[in-house]
């Protein structure tokens, strides 16, 4: 029944075994263990369908093996081997087993050939993941924490609707490319785009990644929102609604990234607009744009793993990742700067670092396919992200105004797993080739022609020297503490607002009510009461003998009655 | 800005080396760098053949002046916007970590000095 075992079984395995293990490093090894058998796993997995079974009726498929399903199953493989790295430190039970959890689930769900398997990792990736934000053991926490599940949920409990729907429409549960159409449809569209953070849909993603703890951000920020993309990859390419969606995804969060100061929180606006330029490749859906899609979630787990590694290790030592409260730290952590920096290119899109080779993918698809106005987007926000991102966040972490913070450098295996990550973001920039043979399509593209390089160093370069007079000019907006309002704000305060008036008018009107009706009730009884009590004009005038008289009446109407009957 | 006196011998090397930008010149020398890097990459457009798919990338210059200007009505809208999107720290508290402290127990804080 089953031939190939899923890799989930392995990390669900690592999971089970890790507390009997004895807390320290062979606990931090398992974890980093089981990453890399996994990805070899996944390497040598024969591509077609495997672990086929009949579950009530139900033709589930526990492993389709292809080659979409592949490179993000090997680039999750990789953070989560990263991630374990970076948190060598750790002595936390209930996040190292919700890590492997976690990415087991994400990992099971790409390689899930049904929506019903794909429904249950779906769920396995919330429940595993809000772990990682309890963790920080705080009352905020806790309620962010509940927040994100319940979105999470949702999301799973819409696809649940959108799967029975679909199955009862087609007969059939096999996740494979949909047209949106049916209710079914939509609703597995609606819960793709919940988790990915659609616009408007978004804001549970920069409400709790930052909640999260030094270590739990960076896993956090490889894989929930990536296996979106990679579910509207496999059940939406080239749905064109999602090239607009997309589009404004990668453009409107600037605002927010800019005047953010929680660094870790700019770091996930960042995360979103990344998303944006995803959704637009799956919309585009060309072979080039579906390769970009792939491609740019592969160097995008990266490098965002980079940054946020680089910002957690100056939230480990300073316990801060605010704009407003850093600044000068170059000095005693250069080593994690220059790695900072490094993700910092990357994300920007220089020429030789990752982001260039799969950002210009997309690029180039929605300019051959003539798409002018969503490309103007794209390339907007490509200088928006050189500001926000590749200078705002080295820049306010370890240059600006001298906080007069000197933490020591981060610790070794921190800037190990930053390190590794830095190199693998230069090699794969050098070296394009080594990505491009993994994706979905062949890749006829050269990413390195004199009109590209030029060009993409004129945008980033500009950008920079607007960055550098708005700055000269005093007009770029310094960090301040603060939080910015967002749609978050109708459920977070408008929501629970509208809930409590609508409580206050409720009972203020059941009060009124139930008094003056108690009110008229007594008023009536006390009037009865003077009017024909022991003391009112009527009773005055009654012999008593007419009360005798009328029950003798009734009592023989009683009689009657029961003769009669 | 400098609060905080260094003493270089203690710093690692790299810190030291990257002193100089303490001193308010060179940092201007970088900026300079970069107006000199962006003369060059402007004029540079007049140099090679360009490919392109949409008309609008033939105009000279056309990425540089896109990128200049996006970024500038970016930053520009973004600072309008804040002053209605910005609200206190503690807007969202007790049910939020933003004014929270980060708890001990997940941090490894260590001066650089001790």
């Amino acid at each position: 029944m089953i031939d190939v075992l899923p890799p989930f079984t392995l990390y669900l395995l690592g999971a089970l075994l890790l507390p009997f293990l004895p807390k320290g490093h062979v606990r931090g090894l398992l974890t980093i263990v089981v990453p890399v058998v996994g990805a070899w796993w996944i390497w040598s997995a024969p591509e077609g369908l495997h672990g086929q079974m009949t579950w009530m009726g139900l033709e589930m498929v526990w492993m389709r093996v292809d080659k979409l399903a592949v490179v993000f199953g090997l680039v999750f493989s990789l953070a989560a081997f990263l991630a374990a790295l970076y948190a060598w430190h750790l002595r936390d039970t209930v996040q190292q087993v919700a890590t492997l959890l976690y990415a087991g689930s994400a990992i099971g769900a790409v390689f899930a050939g049904d929506l019903v398997t794909l429904f249950l990792f779906w769920e396995g990736t919330a429940i595993a993941s809000v772990f990682l934000i309890w963790a920080r053991r705080t009352e905020g926490a806790y309620a962010t924490g509940m927040r994100y599940l319940v979105i999470q949920i949702s999301s799973g409990v819409i696809l649940l609707g959108g799967l029975v729907l679909q199955y009862h429409d087609t007969g059939s549960i096999a996740f494979e490319a949909m047209t949106l159409g049916s209710l079914g449809t939509w609703a597995i569209f609606l819960s793709f785009g919940i988790k990915c953070a659609f616009p408007l849909l978004h804001d549970w993603l920069q409400d709790a990644y930052p909640a999260a703890t030094v270590t739990g951000t960076v896993v956090l920020s490889a894989f929930t929102t990536k296996l979106a993309v990679y579910a509207l990859a496999r059940g939406f390419p080239g749905t064109e609604i999602l090239i607009y969606i997309g589009a404004v995804m990668a453009l409107f969060p600037f605002v927010y990234a800019l005047i953010e100061n929680d660094l870790r929180r700019v770091m996930v606006y960042s995360l979103n607009i990344q998303l944006g330029y995803m959704v637009v490749g799956v919309g585009i859906g060309t072979e080039l744009a579906l390769n970009g899609a792939a491609a740019h979630a592969f160097t995008g787990i990266l490098y965002k793993a980079l940054l946020f590694m680089g910002l957690g290790a100056v939230l480990f030592r300073t316990g801060t990742a605010k704009a407003s409260e850093l600044g000068g730290l170059y000095k005693t952590m250069p080593v994690t700067m220059v790695l900072c920096v490094i993700g910092a290119a990357s994300i920007s899109a220089f020429p030789l670092f990752s982001g260039f080779i799969s950002k210009s993918l997309i690029l180039s698809a929605a300019a051959h396919e003539h798409h002018n106005i969503v490309w103007a987007m794209l390339l907007a926000a490509s200088a928006g992200a050189l500001i926000h991102t590749g200078i705002k966040i080295p820049y306010f972490a370890f240059f600006g105004a001298d906080s007069g913070k000197r933490p020591k450098e981060a610790p070794a295996h921190m800037l190990l797993a930053m390190g590794l990550t830095a190199a693998l973001c230069i090699g794969l920039g050098v070296f394009p080739s080594v990505l491009y043979d993994m994706l979905p399509y062949e890749v006829d593209y050269d990413v390195y022609t004199t009109t590209h390089v030029i060009t993409q160093l004129q945008l980033l370069l500009f950008s920079a020297l607007g960055f550098a007079l708005l700055m000269k000019a005093g007009i770029f907006p310094m960090p301040q503490r603060s939080v910015t309002l967002s749609s978050d704000w109708t459920y977070r305060k408008a929501g629970p607002a509208v809930v409590w008036y609508v409580g206050l008018a409720v009972r203020a009107s059941w009060r009124g009510t139930s008094g003056l009706i108690a009110k008229l009730y007594a008023d009536f009884i006390k009037a009865m009461h003077a009017s024909a009590g022991p003391d009112g004009a009527r009773a005055a005038n009654w012999p008593t003998g007419a009360m005798v008289m009328n029950i003798a009446i009734l009592l023989g109407i009683v009689l009657v009655v029961i003769f009669v009957s | 800005m400098a609060q905080f006196k260094d003493d270089p011998e203690k710093l690692p090397w790299l810190g030291r080396k990257l002193m100089l930008f303490d001193d308010k010149k060179n940092v201007d020398r970088l900026v300079y760098g970069l107006y000199a890097l962006c003369a060059l990459l402007f004029l540079a457009d007049f140099f090679y053949k360009k490919k392109y798919y949409i008309s609008a990338e033939n105009f000279p210059g056309f990425y540089a002046l896109y990128g200049f200007f996006a970024c500038v009505v970016l930053v520009l809208c973004a600072k309008v916007l804040r002053r209605f999107l910005m609200r206190d720290e503690g807007f969202y508290a007790p049910q939020d970590t933003e004014s929270e402290d980060h708890p001990d127990h997940d941090l490894g804080k260590e001066s650089h000095y001790d």
